[in-house]
């Protein structure tokens, strides 16, 4: 076989290439992750679990969750609103301002009467930035939040994509691919009650009548009530109840995940992934 | 010559078939080099050059850097870099190095590079004639009172521009200070010779 060299070269580079790209490239880009920190703060993101979420980690990838369920937010785009917090001396003049402003002639406007008042909804940074130099030079103060756009965003499952970042302490990482369920990157957020937690992993229907998520009754104990009854029973309404004189403990497992859960939490405005925050109003 | 090559290969009597070299199609090169052109252009505009923090829909590191929320001293330098290239930087050229003819260098500019910023904020706010050394070297050029008609916290933040960019490094001006000044200068709005700001303190 004369071409054997030949062919032996040709996988090398082949299959050196694909490893270039699948292993090398991404160790390079990230392998030396490290804790980075919150957009305009000093705090550390993100924090490392308790030790009781960590092994929940294990029960979630045990369980199988990451076949129904993924912890990935996508966004598309972003877009900016504009808020007038006062209109200093000359109300008029920033009226004025507003009025001729581009974005005014766009569909995506929203006028509010009276200062202080969200001016702009889902503007472009062009649009924002010209339109707040305007108002700024009539004496207005603006301020500009960032927001994040997408389908994802629009559902409720978070205020930006998920970044590199956000996995640092997940070992492995449950990206998951198939959405049955939810998109849980911000479960922790959406629900962040214990007793919810594990009511809805024992009966899912029990909290979310639409659910097709299947019961994870296995990780719940049903036991007779002794002289006291246990702390940790779950509530229950009657159809999901255990029968008279029994209650529903959960697991340490069951515990471990629900504590897994909670810390689920993408929300942190990062430099990679910039948003403004909701405040309280000033 | 095709129907050659097959009877060739099928006919016995030539021996067994060969493996032989021919040259790539024509249409194949081209195929190749326009989708690696294509490619090449796709690259450039979604790989973000590979960097870690870079993610759609932001293009570029200077694209995610355009929608940091600016807020403290980057909204400050930002707002003072949009004044000065409006009002100054047309004639001290908005790499600060100034324009010979026109105006002195601002980067480098011991005027500038001060310690406190008394005799600095004078020239803006009143104008300035005769001849001035900057850097070595003697410019006698005159210059109106190009910030006396700025906002006191428009003024202040060029200032802090100018004196914390090109590789200078000195400190923040704030709006009030600017304040303080105008208020001593009054009414008096003759430009300043540089004998005169040197009377001043510094």
């Amino acid at each position: 076989m004369k071409t054997g060299f030949s062919v032996f070269l040709a996988t090398f580079v082949a299959l050196g290439a694909s490893w270039c790209g699948f292993v090398l490239a991404p160790v390079l880009q990230l392998g030396g992750a490290k804790q980075t920190v919150i957009l305009q703060t000093t705090d550390n993101w993100p924090l490392q679990r308790p030790g009781e979420a960590t092994l929940g980690l294990q029960i979630y990838r045990a369980n199988g969750c990451a076949a129904c369920h993924t912890e990935q937010v996508r966004q598309t785009g972003v877009a900016f609103n504009l808020i007038v917090t006062s209109a200093g001396k000359n109300p008029d003049a920033v009226l004025k301002a507003i009025s001729e402003s581009e974005p005014n002639q766009s569909k995506y406007t929203e006028h509010v009467i009276g200062f202080p008042g969200v001016i702009f909804v889902g503007i472009s940074k062009e649009q924002a930035d010209a339109t707040s130099d305007k108002i700024t030079a009539a004496g207005g103060k603006v301020e500009t939040d960032l927001t994040a756009t997408g389908a994802d965003i629009a559902r409720g499952w978070g205020s930006r994509q998920c970044v590199a970042a956000d996995y640092l302490y997940d070992q492995p990482v449950q990206l998951g691919s198939l959405r049955a369920g939810p998109d849980l990157s911000n479960i922790g957020v959406r629900a962040p009650d214990l007793n919810w937690q594990l009511r809805h992993l024992y009966a899912p229907k029990s909290v979310t009548p639409d659910s097709t998520m299947p019961s994870f009754k296995f990780l719940f104990e049903v036991r007779k009530i002794g002289d006291t009854p246990s702390p940790d029973a779950l509530e229950l309404p009657l159809e999901f109840a255990a029968a008279d004189g029994y209650e529903i403990v959960p697991k340490p497992e069951a515990k471990q995940l629900a504590a897994y859960l909670l810390t689920l939490k993408a929300n942190a405005p990062l430099y990679e992934a910039p948003f403004t925050p909701l405040t309280t109003a000033k | 010559m095709m129907s050659d090559e097959n009877k060739s290969c099928s006919t016995p009597s030539s021996g067994e078939p060969t493996t032989t070299r021919s040259t790539a199609p024509m249409w194949i090169i081209v195929l190749t080099l326009v989708l690696l052109f294509v490619g090449g252009i796709y690259f450039d505009r979604h790989s973000g050059w590979f960097d870690a923090k870079v993610y759609a829909p932001y293009a570029s590191a200077e694209t995610l850097d355009a929608y940091q929320p600016q807020s403290g001293a980057a909204a400050v330098l930002a707002h003072g870099k949009k004044t000065y290239e409006a009002v100054c930087g047309i004639c001290h050229g908005v790499d600060g190095l100034g324009k010979p003819g026109q105006a002195p260098p601002l980067a480098g500019s011991e005027w500038v590079n001060a310690k406190k910023f008394n005799r600095l904020a004078h020239i803006p706010l009143m104008g300035l004639a005769g001849s001035i050394q900057v850097a070595g070297k003697d410019w006698g050029l005159n210059m109106a009172a190009m910030g006396a008609a700025l906002p006191d916290d428009d003024l202040a933040a060029v200032l802090t521009y100018i004196r914390n960019s090109w590789g200078n490094k000195a400190g923040e001006v704030i709006g009030d200070d600017i304040k303080k000044i105008r208020a001593q200068i009054g009414g008096n709005a003759q430009p300043m010779s540089a004998d005169q700001l040197m009377k001043m303190p510094e």
